[in-house]
């Protein structure tokens, strides 16, 4: 035990003082406050230098320029100013990080949420075309990993056809399109085909850009209502 | 046969020199290690106070610092920090963590008491009358010398640990639960010791007592 104490004692002593309050708050070094006062209370952050993060730091990110900072705020604002600070507080996300070039294990994301730490990360350098639409893409993701037990991925998976399977992962598989599908057939995207959760993402991404015509495809019609009433039971007032 | 020596005004000049050196490296170096000697210390009975009930005096080394508490904006927290204030229970007890110029933390019941301090679990102790729920909704401004309960990473985790800031600090803004302000003595707490090299301190300096002014 008195060997133990003397290894902690001498990792605080090694471990230096971070006197940083964003790290303090959200354990992501390098990061400046871009925005602190917004409508709905989201903390806007940048990254001043590359930063790491993971216990093996495999998620790595890196700085960006004024101008893009500037540019994509005013997008990532405009986007998530839709969100009521009440409904932001019920699911947890208080912080969005701007960065580029994000990846997980070498493999590039467009973005990674943090339910725990109340944090999105952004690549602002992600493909411009569904930049917007992946801003709500991510944000689903807080909104599933606060509420795990509502979005039953077993219940999801019995609105598609009986053969359909979902990938183990989603990136075990090449189906990464984010194209909207013209003849839906169950899946907005082909990314909705590697996993539930995904699959939900994109539904909630399209409901939110109003990319969702009410078609003869019943399997999108069943997620779709799956999706809405549970926002519903999320926050009542919750509009798409 | 000894000769007497007389010595000359010169040499003593010089030794007369030599002992007002002394003299003064002396009171230099006791100037220099008397880390309160600049600290002005308020003695609460000469201030009047708008709501004495809600005053409360935390006597530290180098004098006291005086907190106004507000109740109407975290009921349940201020509530907790009384009832602990009252049966005493933060006397004699470390500030364990502290940042230089940011802030600093004491109230570790379990493991940051002077005759029982852990270095390996300080920061992690417990009341033992539990949780309570954070008070994060009421407008508060985190400017230097505010007065917060600590959490673990998850609201609704308050205990008994508290911290001060030395500086304004508007990310605590919805984050952590405010209980009162410094109205005096905040450069007593800029005298609290600190490390460089950490944020958790050896051989820390310790609340000497908290009360409540009435």
């Amino acid at each position: 035990m008195r060997i133990f104490k003397v290894f902690l004692l001498s990792f605080i002593l090694i471990v230096p003082v971070k006197a940083n309050t964003i790290y303090n708050l959200i354990k992501i070094p390098n990061l400046e406050i871009y925005r602190l006062k917004t409508s709905n209370d989201l903390k806007y952050f940048y990254a001043e230098r590359p930063f790491k993060l993971g216990v093996q730091k495999n998620i790595n990110c890196t700085n960006s320029n004024k101008k893009n900072y500037d540019e994509k705020y005013e997008i990532i604002s405009k986007n998530l100013n839709r969100y009521s600070k009440n409904f932001l507080k019920k699911i947890n996300l208080k912080y969005i990080v701007m960065c580029e070039d994000l990846t997980i294990s070498g493999i590039n994301t467009a973005g990674i949420p943090d339910h725990v730490m109340k944090t999105l990360i952004i690549d602002l350098k992600f493909n411009k075309k569904y930049f917007e639409r992946v801003i709500h893409h991510e944000l689903f993701h807080v909104i599933n990993d606060g509420f795990k037990d509502l979005f039953n991925e077993n219940e999801w998976k019995k609105f598609n056809e009986k053969n359909f399977k979902y990938s183990e992962c989603s990136t075990c598989s090449k189906k990464l399109g984010l194209d909207t599908y013209q003849n839906t057939n169950g899946f907005f995207t082909e990314y909705s085909k590697t996993i539930p959760s995904e699959d939900m993402a994109e539904v909630f991404s399209h409901l939110i850009k109003n990319r969702y015509q009410d078609t003869n495809d019943n399997i999108l019609n069943q997620k779709v209502k799956f999706i809405k009433d549970k926002l519903k039971k999320i926050d009542n007032t919750f509009k798409f | 046969m000894i000769k007497k020596i007389k010595a000359s005004l010169f040499e003593k000049l010089i030794f007369i020199f030599l002992i007002l050196l002394a003299i003064f490296a002396l009171s230099f170096t006791i100037v220099i290690n008397n880390k309160c000697l600049f600290v002005k210390n308020f003695d609460p009975r000469k201030i009047e106070f708008t709501e004495p009930e809600n005053v409360v005096v935390i006597n530290a080394e180098c004098g006291n610092v005086i907190i106004e508490l507000y109740p109407e904006v975290s009921p349940k927290a201020v509530m907790r920090f009384k009832n602990l204030i009252k049966s005493n229970s933060y006397d004699d007890v470390a500030f364990h963590r502290v940042i230089k110029d940011k802030l600093v933390q004491a109230g570790d019941l379990e493991f940051g008491k002077k005759d029982k301090l852990d270095y390996a679990k300080i920061g992690t102790g417990k009341s033992g009358l539990g949780t309570i729920k954070s008070e994060i909704d009421a407008e508060f401004y985190f400017k230097k010398g505010s007065v917060g309960l600590a959490r673990s990473l998850k609201y609704n985790t308050e205990d008994s640990q508290f911290f001060i800031i030395l500086d304004d600090e508007p990310l605590f803004e919805g984050e952590y639960t405010p209980i009162g302000r410094v109205v005096y003595g905040i450069k007593v707490l800029e005298k609290i010791k600190y490390s460089h090299r950490s944020e958790y301190v050896l051989r820390p300096d310790f609340i000497n007592t908290i009360r409540m002014y009435q």
